[in-house]
């Protein structure tokens, strides 16, 4: 199948700190793929690097057949892809509706995009006026990724969508994410293995900078000595 | 709901303690007295805060605590005196200054340009200096024989000081133009066109990553204004020089409140992008370079336009006299245009103590707009917060952080002009006004925009009222003593003020925590 996203062994460095060491990520048109890893292992860096945020001084990055790594964030994020970072960054001086606008790429973008968002969370539609502050962790997370939605992404970069949720809310945001995965490919961020198990059809292990072992996630879920050696996690 | 309430608990005690100020301020001087040193807060208030909510708006975004920001106040107010007493000067220096300029409205072409050229690293590495040297020197050479007609800071009859003076009686002295004569006026217009785009390449050049351009007409717009100015400067020099001579004084005060506002926008914009930019990941050099840019700017306006102060003269529509004058009521100040009214007995004078918190107004309602109902001001709130994220939605933060330095400038520049025909030009107009704007925001909240316009009305009044009571004095309830505050009290209490609130609300009046 045919690769959105190649990340070939970059290498970022945050200030003087070597963070990722060999990172190497492939992301097939239309599927959902796990990064996995202990705290600290260079998941978010490498949802960053991706995106520029914290450029790689090494490796490429190549979305859609063209190259992207040196290029500024905007300009990357502009080629389609979106960000759901983790602590979700809404923005406090803006009511829920202009953190939705605020992502316009083309004008219109919510206008057209409104009934889809407010259908996948009904909840949002209400706050509407509210200022972003306003809403509770779990509506900061749907916002965070009702945002990314806005413009028409093919890539979307999610990180830690279920942290601080809720289990209730948790399985609702399971059923948004696998919602959006029938429109867009999609890399998750996720601790909670039970969580990316069930929505993810690849995974990569992040250890200590490098990734180290990658494949299906079927493969995975029935290896129980790797997910405990890698995450820790029974 | 919680921080809500203790938000506006702030401000309920804010404005119980002013209104208890007000009132006992009221009690130990004449209603005459009240009004017009009321009046007079509020003037400097509003200039106080033209300086400093560009400020916040630069700090809030940027990151930058702007040191040049009172200079830039200065420059503004000489641009404007310029236009009003020396048109021909003015005209004279449009071409090069719209030449100078023109290089960077190319800005998005540049990436373009730099992606054609091969070199080996070590040659890339020296290609940004040599261009930027080429351009020094380009510049240096044609810049000092560009014709410009100008007074004479040495020559007390051909000083600022008596060309001000003349203006304002209505006279003005005859003027030479001046001529190309060691350069040719093509060669000249070529040479500095070439040099700006060299530097502005250079400096492009810096910023080395791949960018995909896509070029419109619209990336044309800027220089394409920038070089009608040029020619329109060169070839129409004597038909604009006679108009803007022709103009009423109100006509040519509002050409020269735009000219300078305009010319802040175009010098924050250039400074942003050469200067500013390059060092946003190296914090205390920005700082101090903006220090160093502020001396420099203060030894060229000692250069241009001299030590000694002058004042810029005011419109007529704020400066007439007679019979009626001063006007008690509206329809007399209108026939008249008095320079002053009466309110409770009390001469105010229109221009100063009017119009000026009146333009204050306006400015302080157009911003506010602009930041709460406009897609630029949702981008500004929101990078103020997390430029990153702003980044990450795929909006070109960097053309914003230029805007936003361009226009805290300008602000920062119509500060100055409208300052110059009350409180007059000085080389370190732009100093005093800068602690004023600081203190201002550290009482308001430093990235509060409603917080810089209640911090600077609090600085300009407290500085009024105690300039007052130093020439009425204070009884001291209960004895004999009348306590006149000294000269010094004026600072020293905002000072004080400060760090009082500082202490009590570490984040000023409005700020938010951080
Ligand atoms: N600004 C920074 N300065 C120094 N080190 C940093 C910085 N940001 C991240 N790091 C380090 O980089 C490493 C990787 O961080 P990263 O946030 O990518 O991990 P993560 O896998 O997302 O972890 P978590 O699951 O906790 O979110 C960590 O060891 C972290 O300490
Ligand atoms: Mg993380």
């Amino acid at each position: 199948m045919e690769n959105i996203l190649d990340v070939q062994n970059i290498h970022t460095f945050i200030g003087q700190y070597h963070i990722l060491q060999g990172v190497n990520v492939r992301v097939p048109k239309g599927s959902i793929v796990a990064l996995l890893g202990r705290n600290g292992a260079g998941k978010t860096t490498t949802l960053k690097s991706i995106l520029g945020l914290t450029p790689p001084r090494e490796g490429r990055v190549v979305f859609n057949g063209q190259e992207v790594n040196g290029m500024r964030s905007f300009d990357i994020a502009s080629m389609g892809i979106g960000f759901v970072p983790e602590h979700r960054a809404i923005f406090r001086d803006l009511s829920v509706e202009e953190n939705l606008k605020i992502a316009e790429r083309k004008k219109g973008d919510y206008l057209r995009k409104k009934d889809f968002i407010f259908d996948l969370f009904p909840d949002l539609k209400r706050l509407i006026a509210l200022p972003g502050t306003s809403l509770s962790g779990g509506q900061q997370q749907m916002l965070a990724i009702a945002r990314a939605l806005v413009p028409d992404n093919q890539l979307l970069l999610i990180d830690e969508p279920s942290e601080g949720l809720a289990p209730v809310l948790i399985e609702s945001m399971m059923a948004a994410i696998h919602e959006l995965s029938k429109e867009s490919t999609i890399i998750l961020v996720e601790q909670n293995f039970l969580v990316a198990s069930q929505l993810a059809e690849y995974y990569v292990i992040i250890e200590e900078g490098r990734s180290v072992q990658d494949g299906k996630m079927k493969d995975l879920a029935a290896d129980k000595a790797a997910i405990h050696r890698f995450l820790g996690a029974a | 709901m919680n921080s809500f309430l203790r938000k506006n608990i702030v401000m309920l005690v804010t404005v119980l303690v002013m209104a208890v100020f007000l009132t006992a301020a009221a009690q130990g001087m004449e209603k005459k007295d009240f009004v017009i040193t009321l009046l007079r807060g509020l003037a400097v208030g509003s200039i106080t805060f033209l300086v400093a909510s560009g400020f916040s708006l630069i700090f809030g975004l940027l990151d930058v605590l702007n040191l040049a920001h009172g200079t830039l106040f200065m420059i503004g107010a000489y641009m404007g005196w310029t236009v009003v007493v020396r048109p021909d000067t003015f005209v004279d220096l449009l071409t090069p200054l719209a030449l100078i300029v023109s290089g960077f409205a190319l800005g998005d072409v540049y990436p373009l340009l730099a992606s054609r050229i091969r070199l080996g690293l070590s040659l890339r590495r020296l290609l940004p200096w040599a261009l930027i040297l080429v351009s020094i020197l380009l510049f240096g050479f044609i810049l000092p024989r560009y014709p410009i007609a100008i007074w004479d800071v040495e020559n007390y009859a051909q000083s600022p000081v008596t060309f001000s003076f003349m203006a304002d009686s209505g006279a003005r002295l005859p003027v030479m133009p001046a001529a190309f004569t060691e350069v040719t006026m093509p060669s000249a217009f070529i040479g500095l066109l070439l040099a700006s785009v060299i530097g502005a390449f250079g400096i492009s050049l810096f910023d080395s990553s791949p960018r995909t351009v896509r070029l419109s007409w619209k990336n044309f717009v800027s220089i394409a204004i920038a070089l009608i100015v040029a020619i329109a400067g060169v070839a129409f020099n004597d038909n604009l020089t006679a108009f803007l001579y022709g103009l009423s004084s109100n006509w040519l005060f509002f050409v020269a409140v735009l000219v300078a506002t305009l010319s802040g926008v175009a010098l924050g914009g250039v400074m942003e992008a050469t200067l500013i930019r390059p060092l946003y990941s190296r914090p205390i050099y920005q700082l101090m370079l903006t220090l160093g840019m502020s001396a420099i700017g203060i030894e060229m306006v000692r250069a241009i336009w001299g030590r000694p102060e002058f004042v810029m003269p005011k419109p007529a529509f704020f400066n007439g006299g007679g019979e009626a004058c001063p006007a008690t009521n509206f329809a007399d100040w209108w026939a008249n245009n008095c320079s002053t009214i009466l309110i409770l007995d009390g001469r105010v004078r229109v221009y100063n103590e009017i119009f000026i918190p009146i333009v204050g107004l306006v400015v302080l309602i157009s911003i506010w707009i602009l930041l709460q109902r406009t897609r630029l001001g949702m981008i500004i709130r929101a990078g103020v917060q997390d430029s990153q994220m702003v980044e990450a939605l795929g909006i070109n933060v960097r053309r914003v952080f230029t805007m936003v330095f361009a226009l805290g400038v300008g602000l920062a520049s119509l500060g100055g002009v409208l300052a110059a025909p009350s409180m007059g030009l000085s080389n370190l107009m732009g100093e005093s006004l800068l602690l004023n704007a600081l203190i201002a925001l550290a009482i308001g909240g430093l990235t509060s925009y409603p917080g810089a316009a209640l911090g600077s009305v609090i600085v300009g009044m407290i500085q009024q009222f105690i300039i007052k009571y130093g020439q009425i004095g204070i009884a001291i309830p209960f004895t004999e003593i009348i306590f006149k505050p000294t000269p010094p009290l004026v600072p020293a209490s905002t000072v004080m003020l400060m760090v009082i609130i500082l202490l009590l609300l570490p984040n000023g009046l409005l700020g938010k925590k951080e």
